[in-house]
C-alpha cells in the first residue's frame, strides 16, 4: 500500500520540496529523516525543545500525502482503554435488554442448569466482539485502509507503563486485544512520536524508533520560514527580527522563544505596519515572544544594545 | 555485513553511546537507501538510527568526525611556510624537510609507521595518550629536529631563526595530528569497561578529592541512580494505593444497572508523602557533599518525597524557594556562590545556627518529618546547644545526621559528634556516592 506514495518520498530532496509546498520548511537532516523512517517503516521519536515545529512536521507528513493524521495527546494517566480501545458498555447493555426475551427462551426451553450455561456459553462472545468495540486512536491508525500519519504527542508525559504498552504497535504494528485476538495493521501506519524530553524515555522505546532532534533553526533556516509563513514582510524587517530573535536565545531566560513564537511576532509587527525594529516598537511587541514576567524584564534592560546589534548585522 | 560500518559502530560503543542489534541493522538499511557518497547525508541517516540522545549525538558527532576523516596533516599543505624551499642545514633531518615540504602522504605514512613500532593499538586508557603520542613522535624524529631548532636558534643569522620559527609552527602542528590520532585511536581501541571503571571510580572516591572535571560525569551517574530509585518508587506506590472492593461504594454505584455489578468500587489506601527537613552546614569542608546530596535529594519525584531545606554556617536560613524557582544544578550552584543569600559564611556556628532553627523552623518539624543533618559537628568550641536537637529530636520521626568525615575523627579536637550522637535515630559516615545513595535509599524505603 505504501507503494502508492513511493514517489512522493523518493528521495531527501523530494520530500524537502513537498514539505515545502505545504508551509513546513525543512533542513536536510529533517527531510533525510523523514526518508529513512518512511522507507524503514519505523516510527520516528522527534525530540527538541517547545515550539520549533516537531507536531507540525506529523502535519506536514499527513497533509503531503494526503492522508488521514491521527494524534494521540499523552498525559498522565492515560491508559489503553483511552488510548488503544474500550467496549461499548452502554451499547451491550441496551442489546442484552432488548435480547432479554430471546435469552430467555434458549435458556427455558432446557432443561437443566447445566445445559443453560452450556447453551448462554455459545452466545456470549457475540458481546464481546468487533461490533461492540469503541476503536480509540492507536487502533483507528491500525484499521485504515490507506495508511494513516499516527501522531503520539508529548509521550514524555504518559507513564512507564503505558510507554511500554505502546512497544508492541511500534515494534510489530499490532495490537492484542484478549477477548478478540491480535489485531494486525491493515496499511501500517507512518508513526511520529514527539517528546519535549521532561523526562528520559525508556531505552526499549528509543530503539524501537529512529531518533531526530530538532535544534532551534539557524538564522537562515528562521529567515526562509519567516519568509513562507509570512508573505508580506519586507525582506530588511526580517532579517533584523531573526537575528534579535537568535540573540535573545541566548540569554539566561526561562524559556526561549520557539519558532511559533517569532512568526507570531513578526505576523504582529506586519500588522503594526513596522519598517524596522526600534527599541520602542520591540518593547510594545516583546510580550509576543516573551511569556514570563522575568525574561521581560532580563530583555528589557537590553534592549536597547539587542535591537542596535540586530539591525547592524542584518545590514551586512 | 558491512565492515566499514561495524567498525564505525564498535568505536561508538566504546565511546559509550548504547546500540542494540537492531539498531545495527536499522544503520545497515539506512546506508543502503543513502550510501556512502555524501558525507553529509551519510552522518543524516546514521545519526537517525544510533544515537537516540541529545548527548548520544554529542557523542556520535565527535566519532563521526575521528572515523570518516582521514585528512591529518591537510593544514601541511596550506601552510605558507611549505613555500619557501628550505636553507640547506633543514635538510638533514627527515622530519624536518617533510614538514617545510608539506609533504602530508609522508607524513601520514611516518605517523602511521611510528604508531605501529610503538603498539599503539595496545591503548587502553585515557591516562597512557600523552605517552603514547611521546613515543611515537619520538620514533618520527622529533628530538633531530629538536636539536636541530636549536642549532639554528643558535647560529643566530636572520635566515635560520626565520627557519627555525617555522620549524617550531610545524612542530606545533606535527603534535597536534600526532594526539588527535592517538585519540582516535583510543576512541576505537578502548573497551567499554573503561567508562565502567572510571563510574566505579567515582562512585567510592571521597567526593571531597574529585575533581571539577568528572562533575559532570557525576551528575550523570546520579541522574541514573535517582532514576532507578523514581522507577522502582513510583511503580510501588501505585500499586500500593489501590485497596480493598468497597462492597457498600459498588452496590450504591450500580444500582442504575439493575444491580449487576459492572462497575467495582475500590476502597483507596491513603499514601503518606514522607516529609523531609534538610539542614546542610555549608561551609568548606562539607560543601562539596552537600552539592551532591541535595541533587540526589531533589532529583527524586516530588511525589515521592516533600523537601524543606535549610543550610547553615554561621547562621541559618531557608532555601526551599530557590529549589522550586531553579534548576536543581543553577540552584546548588547559587548557594555556593552565596549571592543574595542572607547567610554569613564565617566560621561554623552551630549554636547560632540551631538556636536561628529554634526561633524560625522549629514548626516545621512534627511527627511525620524525617531530619536530615549533614554537617561535620565542627562547632569551633562554641555552645553545643544539644537540647536544641533534643527537642527536635523528639518532634520528629527520626533524626538522621550524616557525617562527611571518616568516624576515627568524630569526636576528636572541636567535633561535637559524640555530644549529638544520643539524640540521632543514626549518625552515618558520608563522603561518597555510594554512602549518598545507601542513605536516599533508605529514606524512600522505609515509608512504603
Amino acid at each position: 500500500m505504501r507503494t502508492l506514495h513511493d514517489e512522493k518520498f523518493s528521495s531527501p530532496e523530494a520530500i524537502r520540496q513537498g514539505f515545502q509546498e505545504q508551509g513546513f520548511i525543512a533542513s536536510r537532516q529533517i527531510a533525510t529523516t523523514a526518508y529513512l523512517a518512511y522507507h524503514l517503516e519505523k516510527p520516528l521519536l522527534v525530540e527538541g525543545p517547545a515550539g520549533v515545529g516537531k507536531t507540525e512536521l506529523a502535519k506536514t507528513t499527513a497533509a503531503y500525502l494526503d492522508l488521514p493524521l491521527i494524534r494521540l495527546q499523552c498525559y498522565e494517566g492515560l491508559d489503553e482503554s483511552k488510548a488503544l480501545y474500550e467496549w461499548k458498555y452502554g451499547k451491550q447493555l441496551l442489546y442484552t435488554q432488548l435480547l432479554k426475551d430471546k435469552l430467555d427462551s434458549i435458556i427455558n426451553r432446557e432443561n437443566g442448569f447445566a445445559e443453560s450455561i452450556d447453551k448462554l456459553h455459545r452466545y456470549d462472545d457475540i458481546f464481546f466482539s468487533r461490533h461492540f468495540l469503541e476503536p480509540r486512536p492507536l487502533l483507528k491508525a491500525l484499521q485504515q485502509e490507506e495508511g494513516a500519519v499516527l501522531l503520539v504527542d508529548e509521550i514524555d508525559k504518559s507513564d512507564d507503563e503505558f510507554e511500554a504498552f505502546l512497544l508492541e504497535i511500534l515494534s510489530d504494528f499490532q495490537v492484542s486485544i484478549p477477548e478478540i485476538g491480535t489485531i494486525h495493521a491493515v496499511t501500517k501506519p507512518i508513526v511520529f512520536l514527539t517528546s519535549n524530553n521532561t523526562r528520559e524515555l525508556s531505552e526499549a522505546l528509543k530503539r524501537r524508533c529512529l531518533h531526530l532532534f530538532i535544534p532551534f533553526p539557524e538564522p537562515a533556516l528562521e529567515r526562509n520560514i519567516i519568509r513562507i509563513r509570512v508573505p508580506g514582510i519586507s525582506e530588511k524587517l526580517g532579517r533584523q527580527l531573526v537575528a534579535f530573535i537568535q540573540s535573545v536565545r541566548k540569554l539566561d531566560i526561562r524559556k526561549a522563544p520557539s519558532v511559533s513564537e517569532t512568526i507570531d511576532w513578526a505576523r504582529v509587527l506586519l500588522i503594526l505596519h513596522g519598517e524596522e525594529l526600534n527599541p520602542d516598537l520591540v518593547r510594545d511587541t516583546l510580550n509576543i515572544f516573551l511569556k514570563f514576567e522575568e525574561d521581560i524584564a532580563v530583555v528589557t534592560e537590553r534592549l536597547h544594545q539587542l535591537t542596535t546589534n540586530a539591525v547592524r548585522s542584518a545590514g551586512d | 555485513m558491512d565492515r566499514i560500518l561495524s567498525d564505525f559502530i564498535v568505536s561508538l560503543r566504546h565511546a559509550g553511546v548504547r546500540i542494540s542489534v537492531s539498531e545495527t541493522l536499522d544503520a545497515l538499511h539506512s546506508v543502503r537507501l543513502v550510501g556512502y557518497e555524501d558525507r553529509e547525508s551519510l552522518r543524516d541517516a546514521l545519526m537517525a538510527a544510533l544515537p537516540k540522545s541529545a548527548p548520544e549525538k554529542e557523542i556520535f558527532n565527535r566519532c563521526f568526525d575521528h572515523f570518516f576523516s582521514f585528512d591529518y596533516f591537510a593544514d601541511a599543505k596550506s601552510s605558507p611556510d611549505a613555500q619557501q624551499r628550505p636553507v640547506s642545514l633543514a635538510a638533514d633531518v627527515p622530519l624536518s624537510r617533510m614538514l617545510l615540504n608539506g609533504d602530508q602522504s609522508a607524513l601520514v605514512m611516518a605517523m602511521r609507521e611510528a604508531a605501529r613500532a610503538a603498539n599503539l593499538t595496545d591503548i587502553q586508557f585515557f591516562t597512557q595518550r600523552s605517552l603514547y603520542a611521546l613515543r611515537i613522535l619520538d620514533r618520527m624524529g622529533l628530538p633531530a629536529m629538536d636539536g636541530q631548532i636549536q642549532a639554528m636558534q643558535a647560529t643566530g643569522s636572520p635566515g635560520a631563526a626565520q627557519q627555525a620559527a617555522a620549524l617550531e609552527k610545524a612542530r606545533t602542528m606535527l603534535m597536534d595530528n600526532v594526539r588527535r590520532y592517538v585519540e582516535q585511536q583510543l576512541v576505537l581501541n578502548t573497551p567499554t569497561a573503561t567508562e565502567n571503571i572510571l563510574s566505579s571510580y567515582l562512585r567510592h572516591a571521597k567526593l571531597s578529592m574529585l575533581e571539577q572535571q568528572h562533575f559532570q560525569d557525576i551528575h550523570v551517574i546520579i541522574q541514573r541512580m535517582v532514576k532507578r530509585l523514581n522507577d522502582l518508587h513510583s511503580r510501588r506506590r501505585k500499586t500500593a494505593k489501590r485497596g480493598q472492593l468497597d462492597f457498600k461504594k459498588t452496590l450504591r454505584k450500580n444500582i442504575t444497572y439493575q444491580g449487576f455489578l459492572f462497575d467495582p468500587k475500590w476502597k483507596k489506601r491513603k499514601v503518606e508523602r514522607p516529609d523531609l527537613v534538610v539542614i546542610c552546614d555549608i561551609s568548606r569542608s562539607v560543601m562539596r557533599t552537600v552539592r551532591f546530596l541535595l541533587m540526589f535529594l531533589y532529583g527524586l519525584n516530588k511525589a515521592i518525597v516533600r523537601i524543606r531545606t535549610f543550610i547553615f554556617c554561621s547562621n541559618l536560613i531557608e532555601i526551599t524557594t530557590i529549589f522550586d524557582e531553579y534548576p536543581v544544578e543553577v540552584a546548588v550552584e547559587k548557594i555556593r556562590l552565596g549571592a543574595d543569600l542572607p547567610i554569613l559564611m564565617g566560621r561554623t556556628d552551630y549554636d547560632q545556627s540551631f538556636r536561628d532553627f529554634k526561633t524560625n523552623h522549629l514548626g516545621s518539624v512534627t511527627r511525620k518529618t524525617t531530619v536530615l543533618i549533614l554537617g561535620d559537628a565542627r562547632n569551633n568550641y562554641a555552645e553545643a546547644q544539644t537540647g536544641i536537637l533534643k527537642s527536635m529530636y523528639e518532634r520528629s520521626k527520626r533524626l538522621i545526621w550524616l557525617n562527611p568525615e571518616t568516624p576515627s575523627f568524630w569526636g576528636t579536637g572541636d567535633s561535637e559528634m559524640k555530644k549529638y550522637a544520643p539524640f540521632c535515630s543514626m549518625i552515618k559516615e558520608c563522603n561518597t556516592l555510594h554512602h549518598l545513595e545507601g542513605v536516599v535509599t533508605s529514606l524512600v524505603h522505609r515509608h512504603h
